[in-house]
């Protein structure tokens, strides 16, 4: 790659990997988009992403290749290896010669080797010293990856951490909201509705409560629901000589005072 | 100018709130704050109060519905009025006045942000008029984002228990009122958005806090459909 397509490739990438915040964003679309990215303009051979799960564990994303080599490669360096080292530390890992990594890791120096790989560079996705999960290269020339190299692949690596939080919070904080949207609702339409029976009826607010749990369950049906027909008048509550009756109004009624 | 009594004791207990309070007024030498959430529709939960003025400026807000945490809910951006008494009435004509009237001399409110949604604000006030820095400003902000989260889901808590603990310093959903929009609502045959609107227009005629209103509506000493007009 000559020097101009590649700044054209790196910001490219950028601009791929800023992308999270439109309404069809899809994380594993993002990692994948990532990796292959780095893999190319930094001339490695293959890549993969592993990102930290809810229990401690680094879970492989994505990967350049589904070969299964590649893949049971990328499984291994989830316990051993330049990619657990990056989590742990927080600090890119490069492995110039994997050849010569008899003591550290030797399952994964082995792993390695079968699968013809002989560097590696692992870089962290972190965020203010919180470290997400890594991007892991490796190459089939036993050569180090150039400081340039690494710089792009860890500024890559942090806008991707960046929308990943994003998306994140944003994710946490639609959920939130729609808890808490529903549960101030439901509670909102039932004292209401107890207002209503409340009156209706002339009985107090634990009553009220009554009538409604007690036509809910004989129909089936949720409190909130009973509630809410109640205080839109779809339902009529009304003292007879046989006891309470709650009755449809058919139709519904759209009474203005 | 209608007087709105803030009924001021000499013992302040502290509410049984989710402790979320308490920071702000240490960390920006305050006189107090509140904290209430809100969902899409509007619908309100108030978690915590320091004290009885913020309750009661906090209150005004739902009574009045405007003020400084309608304002920072709707701009998704901090509001601050660092001198209520030259510029509350011109920026909220109901509600400038009444907070004065209780001891508020500033008012700031920033909203609780998480990832694109504000689930609720955080309600400040200042005895005396005065600033708040850009450091200070900052710092409301983020401890306002991360109020968010623990807030939201004790709000959720709360509305989804039958039975609530509501205190005057946190009176969430304020299950009297709604139950007393419901009294109305028979009494007058009318949607529930009216009858709130006769409970809110009754309250600020009279010059009672909306809360004393509906515990004598569900206490059965205010009827409405005895009302002419």
């Amino acid at each position: 790659m000559d020097s101009t397509a590649r700044e054209t490739r790196i910001t490219t990438a950028f601009v791929a990997v800023a992308d999270t915040l439109t309404t069809d964003f899809d994380i594993v679309d993002l990692l994948h988009t990532l990796v292959v990215q780095c893999t190319e303009i930094v001339a490695t051979t293959a890549g993969g992403l592993m990102l930290v799960d809810g229990d401690g564990t680094l879970q492989l994303m994505t990967s350049t290749s589904e070969a299964a080599d590649l893949v049971e490669l990328m499984q291994l360096a989830a316990s051993e290896g330049p990619c657990i080292d990056c989590f742990t530390t927080g600090q890119a890992v490069s492995v110039p010669n994997i050849e010569h990594e008899t003591s550290r890791w030797p399952a994964f120096r082995k792993a390695a080797l079968e699968g013809g790989f002989h560097s590696a560079h692992a870089t962290p996705l972190k965020l203010r010293g919180t470290v997400i999960g890594t991007m892991n290269l490796f190459g089939v020339n036993a050569t180090a990856l150039s400081e340039r190299d690494a710089a792009v692949a860890q500024a890559l690596a942090d806008v991707a951490t960046i929308g990943i939080l994003q998306e994140r919070l944003v994710r946490e904080g639609n959920i939130l909201a729609e808890q808490l949207h529903a549960a101030l609702d439901s509670r909102i339409v039932i004292e209401q509705a107890k207002g209503m029976i409340a009156h209706s009826l002339s009985v107090d607010m634990d009553e009220a409560f009554g009538v409604l749990r007690t036509h809910a369950r004989n129909n089936n049906l949720t409190i909130r629901d009973v509630a809410d027909s109640i205080s839109n008048r779809r339902l009529s509550v009304r003292r007879t000589p046989e006891g309470i009756s709650i009755v449809s109004t058919s139709g519904g009624v759209n009474r203005q005072a | 100018m209608v007087a709105i009594p803030v009924p001021i004791r000499s013992t302040i207990t502290s509410a049984g709130d989710a402790g979320l309070c308490e920071p702000f007024v240490s960390a920006l030498n305050v006189s107090g704050a509140s904290i209430s959430v809100f969902d899409s529709d509007g619908n309100q939960s108030t978690i915590c109060s320091s004290n009885r003025v913020a309750a009661r400026g906090e209150a005004l807000q739902f009574e009045l519905g405007e003020g400084p945490h309608w304002e920072a809910l709707q701009t998704n951006a901090p509001v601050l009025c660092p001198d209520l008494a030259a510029e509350g009435s011109s920026r909220w004509p109901i509600f400038g006045a009444a907070a004065l009237e209780i001891g508020m001399g500033a008012v700031f409110a920033f909203p609780m942000k998480m990832g694109a949604v504000s689930v609720g604000v955080v309600d400040l006030y200042s005895a005396e008029p005065r600033q708040l820095d850009e450091e200070q400003i900052l710092l409301a902000s983020s401890m306002a984002g991360r109020a968010a989260a623990p807030a939201a889901r004790f709000a959720t808590h709360s509305a989804n228990s039958a039975v609530a603990a509501e205190q005057e310093l946190a009176p969430a959903l304020r299950r009297e009122v709604h139950q007393a929009t419901g009294m109305v609502q028979a009494q007058l045959d009318v949607s529930a958005t009216d009858a709130f609107a006769r409970l809110r227009a009754y309250a600020y005629t009279s010059g009672r806090p909306l809360a004393d209103i509906a515990r004598d509506v569900v206490g059965r000493h205010l009827d409405f459909s005895t009302f002419t007009d």
